[in-house]
């Protein structure tokens, strides 16, 4: 099932090219304390934040069979590292790359829903996470605290990693955190817009039960990827089949 | 979720309470090893004035814009919803040093949206169990804590003036809130305010079964400071007032 193919070869040559970029491997053995689930930074307490409400964010999850194009095990940065950073406010992304395997058009939105919730399982002391996915922003706060003791992209991109590891179906996992500046994320943010597109098609399809494709306005994704247009008629036949229409 | 205190601010309306409230919080701010979240569900947003904090939005905005988008059919549906609402509560919170502080806003108007209200009211209790102290200064009866903040509260603190009819708004709060159906709570008192003397709180200790925590005499200063229209934190640290709260709040184990 073909989705996001072009659109991460896109975002990888935009990594590629930029001269801000530093690379590590995320290893399975750093970890990071847990907070308890207690997890507010609050300004007071605060080393660095990304993504706030006041500057840019994207953040997406952009999944492939091909597993060519994910980089097992990567996790790229572009722009200043957080350790770098203490103090300020920075514009943020965070694209996750994810190689899979026995994605079929009856599942994959149950299992983009289950990558989804993952950003939700971090329980890491001295970083709070709010993340609104309709808007595909995420604000992050890192406590001084964290910063001071080494909390850094190495380490977000570690514990992520293990994270979707955990899943049977994710074979490959690569990050890309950008903190370079607000035109960067809007750059990313351009190339990544027809993700997005996919992505609001897919939640109107299972939440809406709306299969009426004259009248919706993602008509135009549906027709450009055969992927969306098979799970479109799974969900409807499968709609049909409880009583929906 | 760690353990927290929580405070429940109650009492009739114009007796002193958001008065006390804002002290409170800031003679707990003074103790910057605690995180102190203070939540104003008085409509008036009494309590954000009190403390010099200018809200940009209350709870009760992300309510009506989050229904907006709904009755738009631009709903997330699910799981999103709670994290969206999440997202703009925590966007909310006006911090400040030593505390933050969340504005409920108004109540509820026309139409019932209770899944909405249930996941707010859910979402604050989520974000109060961050903190170590929660103070709410609500709005005269408890109901209004429970209806829109939570249910379970460890101090419920009732402010009075000596007027007959503010001690008798506060024995019909301690007698609702004794029938254990409107909040639950652990202890529950009465703090007098403008007091003239002595003798006022041994009159009024007759004619109310509750525990009196404290008698705040009248105060030219925090007058001054409301005519002014002047946040209460600045009000110096030698007041009287502030020492009668510090051993209230010691007396209730707030204070260490």
């Amino acid at each position: 099932m073909e989705l996001f193919e072009p659109i991460i070869e896109s975002v990888k040559r935009f990594v590629e090219d930029h001269d801000r970029k530093k690379a590590w491997t995320a290893r399975e053995e750093i970890t990071w304390p847990e907070g308890g689930n207690r997890n507010i930074v609050l300004r007071e307490d605060m080393g660095l934040e990304l993504g706030s409400p006041e500057t840019q964010s994207l953040s997406y999850i952009l999944w492939t069979e091909n597993l060519d194009l994910v980089q097992d095990g990567l996790i790229t940065l572009v722009g200043p590292d957080l350790s770098q950073s203490y103090g300020k406010s920075l514009p943020f992304a965070k694209i996750v790359l994810v190689g899979v395997s026995g994605f079929t058009e009856e599942n994959t939105y149950e299992r983009y829903r289950d990558m989804e919730l993952i950003r939700y399982q971090l329980d890491l002391k001295g970083f709070m996470l709010r993340a609104v996915s309709q808007y595909m922003r995420e604000w992050c706060r890192i406590s001084s605290e964290a910063v001071i003791k080494g909390f850094s992209a190495q380490v977000l991109g570690s514990v992520l990693m293990r994270l979707f590891r955990d899943k049977s179906y994710v074979q490959a996992f690569e990050v890309i955190f950008l903190t370079s500046g607000t035109d960067d994320v809007n750059t990313l943010k351009e190339i990544t817009e027809p993700s997005r597109k996919i992505i609001a098609a897919m939640n109107k399809m299972a939440e809406e039960f709306d299969f009426d494709c004259s009248s919706c306005e993602y008509q135009d994704v549906c027709n450009e990827a055969d992927a969306l247009k098979g799970m479109r008629d799974t969900l409807r036949n499968k709609s049909r089949e409880v009583g929906h229409g | 979720m760690a353990d927290n205190t929580i405070l429940a601010m109650c009492g009739k309306g114009g007796v002193g309470k958001t008065s006390v409230s804002a002290l409170m919080v800031k003679l707990l701010a003074r103790e910057n090893n605690r995180k102190i979240l203070a939540i104003d569900a008085d409509p008036a947003v009494g309590l954000a004035t009190a403390l010099g904090v200018q809200v940009k939005k209350t709870v009760d905005d992300i309510r009506k814009g989050f229904i907006a988008r709904i009755q738009k059919g631009e709903s997330p549906g699910g799981q999103e919803t709670s994290k969206l609402l999440d997202y703009e509560v925590f966007d909310a919170l006006e911090e400040r040093e030593g505390f933050a502080l969340l504005a409920i806003g108004r109540p509820e108007d026309e139409g019932c949206f209770c899944k909405v209200n249930s996941l707010l009211k859910d979402i604050i209790s989520d974000l109060s169990g961050n903190f170590d102290i929660v103070l709410i200064d609500g709005e005269a009866g408890i109901e209004q804590i429970n209806r829109r903040v939570m249910k379970t509260v460890d101090h419920l603190v009732i402010v009075s003036d000596t007027s007959a009819k503010g001690i008798g708004v506060a024995n019909t709060i301690a007698d609702v809130a004794n029938e254990k159906k409107a909040v639950d709570f652990t202890s529950m008192g009465l703090v007098l305010n403008r007091v003239r003397d002595e003798s006022e709180v041994e009159d009024i200790r007759k004619r109310t079964a509750l525990d009196i925590y404290g008698s705040i005499l009248e105060d030219n200063d925090i007058r001054d400071f409301d005519f002014r229209g002047k946040s209460l934190t600045g009000l110096p640290g030698t007041s009287p007032t502030l020492k009668v709260i510090e051993n209230i709040l010691t007396r209730i184990n707030v204070l260490r």
